[in-house]
């Protein structure tokens, strides 16, 4: 079982049909923006992840995840690398992620 | 060519419309993941990064012409214009929906191809030397026996779901080019004194968290027994290989805990116990077989081309080229040519629908229209008569697949890494970009040698790194990506397991550390001495010291 996290967390999923990395966001939606998600602290985390299942149960998403989270001027951003590259694409073909992935080298 | 026959027909298109009805029930939400999940796995179908990847099988890393451009085809109209060749020879595509992967399974199922078996703890796509049936110094062609074994272990009820995954190598040459000594099973087709085929048998090797070469269990199976012989085995490693610790459950810890005495003498005892069934195919199914592997009809021509040797007079490049990236083929005044997939700067492995369609095309003319993927995840044309190279290198020269790299350093092996996997913990991909773009000089390069380069992005040693000559491993060091150097491995003949130098370093020092360690190795090696024989004459300390004391 994964560790349970501390701090700040937002959720991470894949969209069924194409894969697609999308971030759980305020009003019950989805957006592959991560500073568009929402967050939770600690005690709030799994009513988040509680939240966020409905699109599970509606076929929408996959494999909802928490992830950690850094808060930047209120916003979230993924913390660990996996998760980073995920928002971005691959590092290799900036070209083709679905996300906005302009600014890989500078991070 | 093995063609497929009514059966196989027939078996691969019901599997594709079970798979369109598993497919439609999940998208339905009839199915949840945890109920789909093993049977998408079961047809090449993962859920990575950033989007499913879908794992085609080119059985033993042999396809036509006609493959390669349905391949290419996949590769533009489902997926993003390429695709990724893999080091069980196999090719993966990045970005499939998941709504599409039937239509793309049916259109793959027309040319003879599918994802059967790609993923799951089954028997695997059975790899083998990339210039099998083509080679000059091969006993035999290993391909008839690599088309048994996917035949026999095809949808086998007994071995579908087995602790882990397996498996299996063969090679037919002397010179390992199947690495077959670091798989569940390897085996080498040999000949005894009397002329009759047989095959040593090597049993528990594997990569992944513990590296361990295997063991000769048979030093010679005779051809009769060959299935059996393999379902001995398979059925000694499914009641004991240990299902509580998935860590623990390939074959070579088994055999590591049994001992290889006791593990052959359970074998033995199981094999007397199951001959007498049917296994083994009879003799006329095995000369049905062989029949698809008939050698083509090349004509016997003269070795030397004058005008080959003017345009590597002339040209350094095509030179190289023809030095690194042809290999002698059984009927003189032919050879095998080995296309890099390792461009400079580029994704080791990758190729575009253009490229992919313009092999199929130049195999079409030049090669009998037959094509062969290798573990070092580059394309072969097998069988290349010595005066076309010109025009072939001019049209792959064209099309940015001219490298003149192949066996030198900059002809890594890399996975895909935390660009796309979701196991991996490091990114694989641009140390090679950075590798190969610090050592994009011919002359350094052909200077420097044979030099095996493998890299992979975590432990589960896609890459084979364990196997490097140089390998690099890449870790998670507190969320940080982190780069161990490893030296002294063989997937070779002399298979050996790589040993980590000392601490790891970041992206940029893993690229200066590797240079430093070429230096020591052009400082220390005696005349015509390649990488591997100078590290083991010289030891890992002087490398060492090199490495970090300067640092």
């Amino acid at each position: 079982m994964a560790k349970k996290l501390k701090g700040p967390q937002m959720i991470l999923a894949n969209y069924l049909d194409d894969g697609r990395v999308v971030f759980f966001t305020e009003d019950g939606g989805w957006s592959p923006i991560p500073t568009d998600a929402t967050y939770a602290d600690d005690e709030g985390a799994d009513a988040l992840l509680a939240r966020a299942n409905q699109s599970t149960k509606e076929n929408l998403i996959v494999g909802a995840e928490l992830i950690g989270a850094t808060i930047t001027d209120g916003r979230p951003y993924p913390s660990h690398i996996k998760h980073v590259m995920q928002a971005k694409g691959p590092s290799v073909r900036t070209d083709l992620g679905y996300q906005v992935s302009t600014d890989w080298e500078a991070r | 060519m093995y063609a497929y026959d009514a059966y196989d027909h027939a078996l691969v298109k019901s599997r594709v419309s079970e798979f369109r009805d598993q497919v439609e029930r999940r998208v339905k939400g009839e199915l949840t993941e945890e109920e789909f999940r093993p049977l998408r796995l079961m047809n090449g179908l993962y859920l990575q990064l950033h989007a499913y990847m879908l794992r085609v099988a080119v059985p033993y890393g042999t396809m036509s012409a006609d493959q390669m451009r349905r391949l290419a085809h996949v590769a533009r109209k489902y997926d993003k214009g390429y695709g990724h060749f893999t080091t069980r020879q196999n090719i993966q595509y990045n970005w499939p929906k998941l709504s599409e992967t039937p239509d793309i399974l049916d259109e793959l199922a027309e040319v003879e191809m599918h994802a059967i078996q790609t993923s799951g703890n089954c028997i695997r796509n059975v790899t083998t030397d990339q210039f099998a049936g083509a080679t000059a110094d091969e006993v035999a062609d290993p391909r008839p026996y690599a088309e048994l074994l996917r035949q026999w272990s095809t949808f086998h009820p007994e071995f579908s779901f087995l602790p882990r995954k397996f498996k299996f190598a063969i090679t037919g040459a002397a010179t390992d080019r199947a690495a077959v000594k670091w798989h569940d099973i390897g085996l080498i087709v040999k000949k005894n004194e009397a002329g009759e085929i047989g095959f040593e048998v090597i049993v528990g090797g594997g990569m992944g968290r513990t590296p361990v070469i295997g063991k000769t269990i048979r030093e010679f199976l005779p051809e009769a027994d060959f299935l059996s012989y393999q379902e001995a085995i398979l059925r000694v490693y499914n009641e004991h290989g240990r299902r509580d610790n998935k860590y623990k459950a390939r074959i070579k810890i088994l055999v590591e805990a049994t001992g290889i005495d006791e593990f052959r003498r359970q074998v033995e005892e199981e094999w007397q116990r199951i001959k007498h069934i049917p296994i083994d195919v009879p003799a006329e199914e095995v000369a049905r077989i062989n029949a698809f592997f008939t050698p083509p009809p090349l004509p016997v021509l003269d070795d030397n081309v004058p005008s080959i040797d003017d345009l590597a007079s002339k040209n350094f490049v095509f030179a190289s080229w023809l030095k690194n990236n042809t290999n002698p083929h059984k009927v003189p005044g032919h050879v095998n040519v080995t296309i890099s997939l390792k461009p400079h700067g580029g994704i080791p492995g990758d190729a575009t629908d253009a490229q992919m369609d313009l092999v199929a095309a130049l195999a079409d003319e030049y090669s009998q229209s037959e094509i062969r993927v290798s573990h070092e995840q580059n394309l072969i044309l097998p069988h290349v008569a010595k005066k076309d190279l010109p025009a072939i290198w001019t049209d792959l020269d064209e099309a940015g697949l001219g490298t003149a790299n192949v066996g030198l350093l900059t002809d890594m092996i890399a996975c895909p890494g935390l660009d796309y996997c979701a196991l991996a913990n490091a990114r694989s991909i641009p140390i090679a970009q950075a590798i190969t773009k610090r050592f994009d000089d011919m002359k350094r390069l052909q200077d420097i040698g044979p030099l095996k380069v493998k890299m992979s992005g975590c432990i589960n040693s896609c890459g084979h790194h364990h196997a490097g000559h140089i390998g690099i491993l890449g870790v998670d060091r507190k969320g940080e990506e982190s780069y161990q150097l490893l030296l002294g491995g063989s997937g070779a003949e002399d298979a050996s397991k790589a040993a980590i130098l000392g601490p790891g370093f970041d992206e940029h020092a893993i690229v200066d550390a590797l240079e430093k360690v070429v230096a020591v190795y052009l400082g220390e090696r005696e005349e015509g001495e390649e990488f591997l024989a100078t590290y083991r004459r010289i030891g890992q300390q002087v490398f060492k010291e090199a490495v970090y004391d300067a640092a």
